[in-house]
């Protein structure tokens, strides 16, 4: 392991059963991701790239290997600690957005703040900020209905960060944009990673999305085939 | 938690239609069960002997309903004379039905100058004393009694037979009182062909509670060879006892709450339930986002405590409502059970309400996050 790893991976496999047939996503499968790295996951479906970013953002857990993020051993972790450790540390950028339609974009970017111990004030400054920094402070009393795919899609963002983790994990968070919506919110992840710090693991099948990123690995029937 | 409600409240408002249609089933079942609530209370307030009570009503012997029984007036002076008898008064009733009736008109003829120190509880609430005193044909009518007839001071109204002016509306403590209009005993004994002389019951007052049993049978004592023997009882036990019919009546209402209650509990879960299916995707996101199980659930009950709060309140504020504009008195053989809404049951469906949101929510609240959240984020 890399002294400087923000996510340490090794031999790591994940299997179910879907009726009686054993499926295996993942197979020994290792990757080291340092702090700080835009990382791209290109593959086929159904090659595990999406089982590898739910496992890295503790929302699987493996069946066996070392799955490590900043020195956690997330193997080890209960379901209950994997959602407390997932509300410090990751924001997850989805591909359809998945805003709650009921609620503005400053009600949705709060809802991970609403698991943090911070005053109404305190929340706020953090909504406005987040809001700000993915250009959508004007926004703020907007619902999703009212708001473009690029406009949702940083609204999720600002979501995804407002508790200010240090990783962030999105699944094809360009899959549903036009490409200047797409280049847009690729600009603001490449900023979100060189400025802000931000280690960043994305799942996409598109080249040019995968060409922002500092780094792609291309997995293939559970395991790693590439790099560049 | 604050922020909790404000979410959960938020989700309710999303399905505009539903919430309401539910809240209305709430309400309509919460109306049922606060009236039937009502109605018990009314009649355990009516029957219920407390340590206080230190009232006897004499009738005659196996001739409870005020159209048969007949005692002569001048029973009054021998009560008196019993020790332990603190007051006496005579007592002419008149009632349009004997039997059991829901709109009862009562009139209690009694000695106009005995009347104020015999019932110090009566409170004039329009009218006066004076102006009952001074007109033989004058009645003091329960604000109960006025309401559901219309009445002010200074109205004229007949009802069986018998004509009276309103000197004063009054209100007591005392549920009966508020449901009946005093006469003066001489003018309803002629009004209505009793004949002077002849009363229908005597209530007696002895000095205390403990007294009770023993003034009761002196007094039936002294009677019993007399042409009109007596029988004597506490005011409430005879109440109970005369109110029978009342009572398997109202019981029988218990099973009509029962069946409201179990309706509002599978409405509210039944609705939750759709919510949390509806829901599948988003609540994968919460949990995504780092709510919890138990957080997740509090949402789901909370939506399941506002529902059985909001459309509690909507009906058991219903109920009170109705209850106390409508003034309905149940009434047999000459009594009447006023159908009172009281605070207490107020309180109380309100608790029930709220714990049937919360109940009704159990399941819902568990099924939310009973699947394993990549299942439930993939579906």
């Amino acid at each position: 392991m890399s002294d400087s790893a923000y996510i340490h991976i090794q031999s790591l496999t994940k299997s179910y059963h879907k009726g009686k047939t054993l499926i295996t996503p993942l197979q020994d499968l290792s990757l080291d991701v340092p702090s700080g790295e835009f990382l791209a996951l290109m593959g086929p479906s159904g090659s595990g790239k999406t089982t590898l970013l739910n496992l890295i953002a503790g929302i699987d857990s493996p069946t066996s290997g070392l799955l490590q993020v900043q020195g956690r051993d997330l193997g080890g972790l209960s379901r209950a600690k994997l959602t407390r450790w997932r509300s410090d540390h990751v924001g997850y950028i989805f591909q359809l957005y998945h805003l709650i339609p009921i609620l503005t974009a400053y009600e949705n970017v709060e809802l991970p703040l609403l698991l943090q111990k911070l005053s109404k004030r305190e929340r706020r400054q953090r909504i406005l900020a987040a809001l700000d920094l993915v250009g959508l402070a004007d926004r703020a009393t907007h619902r999703p209905t009212e708001l473009s795919g690029g406009q949702e899609q940083r609204v999720a963002i600002a979501r995804a960060i407002v508790h200010d983790p240090g990783l962030l994990v999105a699944d094809e968070p360009t899959g549903d944009l036009d490409r200047e919506s797409a280049d847009s919110i690729l600009g603001l992840l490449d900023s979100l990673a060189n400025d802000h710090g931000k280690t960043i693991v994305m799942v996409t099948h598109d080249p040019k999305a995968a060409s922002a990123a500092h780094r792609t690995l291309h997995l293939e029937k559970g395991q790693l085939i590439s790099g560049s | 938690m604050s922020q909790f409600i404000a979410l959960s409240l938020k989700s309710l408002s999303r399905n505009k239609l539903r919430t309401l249609l539910t809240l209305l089933g709430v309400a309509a079942g919460m109306f049922l069960y606060a009236a039937v609530e009502t109605m018990q209370h009314s009649l355990a307030v009516a029957t219920q002997a407390t340590a206080d009570d230190t009232t006897l009503v004499v009738y005659r012997e196996n001739r409870y309903c005020p159209s048969t029984s007949r005692l002569p007036e001048h029973y009054h002076s021998t009560i008196a004379s019993i020790p332990g008898v603190r007051e006496v008064i005579p007592i002419q009733i008149t009632v349009n039905n004997c039997g059991a009736s829901l709109d009862v008109i009562t009139f209690r003829g009694v000695p106009p100058e005995d009347l104020r120190d015999y019932n110090p509880d009566i409170r004039i609430v329009e009218g006066s004393w004076d102006a009952f005193s001074q007109r033989t044909d004058a009645a003091m009518v329960g604000k109960h009694f006025a309401r559901r007839r219309g009445l002010t001071a200074g109205d004229k109204f007949e009802a069986v037979g018998v004509n009276v002016n309103v000197a004063a509306i009054i209100e007591s403590d005392s549920a009966q009182d508020n449901n009946v209009a005093y006469v003066h005993l001489p003018f309803l004994q002629q009004a209505s062909r009793v004949g002077l002389g002849v009363v229908t019951q005597f209530n007696v007052k002895v000095d205390s509670a403990d007294q009770l049993e023993s003034v009761a049978a002196q007094i039936d004592l002294t009677f019993s060879s007399d042409q009109q023997p007596t029988d004597t009882r506490p005011e409430k036990a005879f109440f109970a006892e005369t109110a029978k019919q009342m009572i398997e009546l109202i019981a029988f209402t218990r099973w009509l709450g029962i069946g409201a209650v179990t309706a509002v509990l599978g409405l509210v879960a039944n609705a939750l339930l759709l919510i949390v299916r509806s829901r599948v995707k988003e609540t994968a996101i919460l949990q995504t986002i780092g709510f919890s199980r138990l957080q997740i659930s509090w949402l789901v009950v909370i939506e399941g405590l506002l529902l059985g709060l909001l459309g509690g309140l909507l009906g058991i504020a219903s109920a009170f409502a109705f209850f106390h504009f409508r003034s309905f008195t149940l009434g047999n053989e000459g009594l009447t059970l006023a159908l009172a809404p009281s605070v207490e049951v107020l309180l109380r469906a309100i608790g029930i309400a709220l714990a049937l949101g919360m109940l009704a929510s159990l399941y819902p609240a568990w099924k939310a996050t009973s699947k394993p959240l990549i299942q439930t984020l993939n579906a």
